[in-house]
């Protein structure tokens, strides 16, 4: 346990000095300064957007460059030959890609409290970021793991987001009828998006929410185990 | 003396590729040796390390590492072992002394960073980003990260690569004394220089295979000629004679030279180590001295 949080510690400061968080901070800010020019109902609607984008799509961008850059470093072969386990190495890092999810929660939901008055069940909103969260870092190092730089990984990310995240957006524009969302709920963006749509709302459809959080769970777990552990050890060595 | 590896009859594939990168190799390497294990590009040595460092699983044949079975090791094994690798391997954008304080917060056991550092000239750049280092520093680097823990088996791939004659030879003196110590290294380098200074057995990799296994003396001796060549000036100009090294006490004609002769050289026909490379090898150093496999 006590390798583990030095593992941790040791992502977060190098996200501080590799201006991942700092970054991460700016974008939360910039939507920060969104709401001040919209009503509170027009937050309300659009911030499970806004969590989202820090969810899914940002934090994959960010841990594939982080990853990137590290693989470029040599560091993580490096890593390879501590005292530490390959699952360890792997859990701080979707832990502190799953820090990049909480803050920007954090300070989108302390925003629209601030500027607006409007609360939320903010420990159910935390959960299911966590759980939108390690769905999402699973998705990232499947993605980073399978470029060959950053670059390559930007094109599998638009692949990702056209083929998961569109649908998604349809739904939320209606152009998908209702009666579709649980055969959505296969995309995990959109899960992602029921999840932090539902406690933004408040409005919960209980079965479809626990529905959503299993399969993000049960996706990470998978895709943890099956493609990304396996996959570390040789991708760090081809370097 | 305890063997700290045993190699029996390693095979090992790539997934991608249809032939074996190791072809049957067995060696052993004894506890406070300095054993090297050379041959041109692609031979797979550094392929055999990453083997014996747990890098790469799904190999053939049976690796002991101090009488256990290498493939039941778990992560402690790294407590034991330190790995110097060829190219950088540290965080760029943390300092040097940040890189060494978080990779030694992992070891039950440290060396004295501050120590180390001072031995290889980096610690008055300890505040220096990574990223700033020459390359030659990098290098001096990678080798402190690999003492970290006082090892107690030290894998080093071409260690003083990039580096220039005086950090070289600081280097080699370190590993030295680390071998004085009683402690064990498994070194891989094209570098013959390293190879004459440092190694007590050596093994030359071709092709996937082990082609000789022996102590540079020994092979100096199966590879060199025994014969004595005496460079001397008579009236003069410069001559030369060969004399056979059998008997070369009683040789009337050798001693006769000596005495009349201006003599200005005696070598004995003793080869070095890059010549024994290319016989054993077949493959020319200056060719592929700046890579590695």
């Amino acid at each position: 346990m006590a390798k583990l949080s030095r593992l941790i510690k040791g992502e977060l400061k190098r996200l501080v000095k590799y201006k991942i968080l700092p970054v991460s901070l700016v974008t939360a800010v910039l939507w920060i300064g969104l709401f001040l020019f919209l009503s509170p109902q027009e937050a309300q609607r659009i911030t499970p957007l806004v969590i989202l984008v820090d969810v899914a799509a940002m934090s994959i961008l960010l841990l594939g460059a982080f990853h990137h850059l590290e693989k470029q470093d040599g560091a993580i072969r490096t890593m390879l030959v501590m005292p530490v386990t390959v699952g360890q190495i792997l859990t701080a890092k979707a832990a502190a890609s799953m820090v990049l999810a909480l803050e920007s929660a954090a300070i989108t939901a302390a925003a629209l409290y601030v500027i607006h008055g409007l609360t939320l069940n903010y420990a159910l909103l935390l959960f299911f970021v966590a759980v939108a969260g390690i769905g999402h870092a699973a998705i990232g190092f499947v993605l980073a793991l399978n470029s060959r730089d950053f670059s390559s990984m930007l094109g599998l990310l638009m692949g990702y987001l056209f083929v998961f995240t569109l649908p998604s957006i349809l739904f939320s524009l209606g152009a998908i009828a209702e009666k579709y969302e649980w055969l959505l709920l296969l995309s995990p963006s959109h899960a992602a998006s029921h999840l932090i749509t539902s406690v933004v709302r408040g409005e919960f459809r209980v079965g479809m929410a626990a529905a959503a959080c299993l399969y993000l769970a049960v996706l990470a777990g998978a895709l943890f185990r099956f493609a990304v552990h396996p996959q570390f050890k040789d991708n760090a060595m081809r370097g | 003396m305890e063997t700290a590896f045993r190699v029996r009859d390693l095979r090992f594939r790539y997934p991608t590729s249809s032939a074996d990168t190791i072809k049957g190799i067995s060696f052993d390497v004894r506890e406070g040796e300095v054993f090297g294990l050379l041959g041109p590009s692609g031979a797979g040595k550094s392929t055999t390390q990453k083997i014996m460092v747990k890098l790469l699983e799904g190999y053939e044949g049976s690796i002991q590492y101090f009488g256990r079975d290498l493939g039941s090791l778990g992560s402690a094994f790294y407590e034991e072992i330190g790995v110097g690798f060829e190219v950088p391997v540290h965080f760029t954008k943390l300092t040097a002394l940040e890189n060494m304080e978080f990779f030694a917060g992992f070891y039950q056991k440290t060396a004295d960073i501050q120590e180390l550092m001072e031995r290889v000239g980096l610690w008055e750049y300890r505040q220096v980003k990574v990223g700033e280092y020459s390359k030659g520093m990098k290098v001096r680097l990678n080798f402190v990260r690999a003492m970290l823990n006082r090892p107690r088996f030290l894998f080093l791939d071409e260690v003083t690569n990039g580096l220039d004659p005086k950090n070289a030879r600081v280097i080699k003196d370190m590993i030295a004394e680390y071998r004085d110590q009683g402690g064990t290294v498994f070194l891989t380098t094209h570098l013959m220089n390293d190879v004459e200074q440092l190694c007590d057995r050596v093994a030359f990799c071709v092709d996937g295979r082990l082609v000789e296994i022996s102590t540079p003396r020994d092979l100096k001796l199966k590879y060199g000629r025994r014969e004595v060549k005496v460079e001397y000036r008579k009236n003069g100009v410069l001559a030369s004679a060969v004399f056979p090294l059998d008997g070369i006490g009683f040789n009337e004609e050798f001693q006769q030279l000596l005495q009349t002769a201006e003599v200005e050289t005696i070598h004995s026909g003793e080869t070095s180590m890059e010549e024994i490379f290319i016989i054993v090898t077949g493959v020319e150093l200056d060719g592929q001295a700046e890579q590695a496999d």
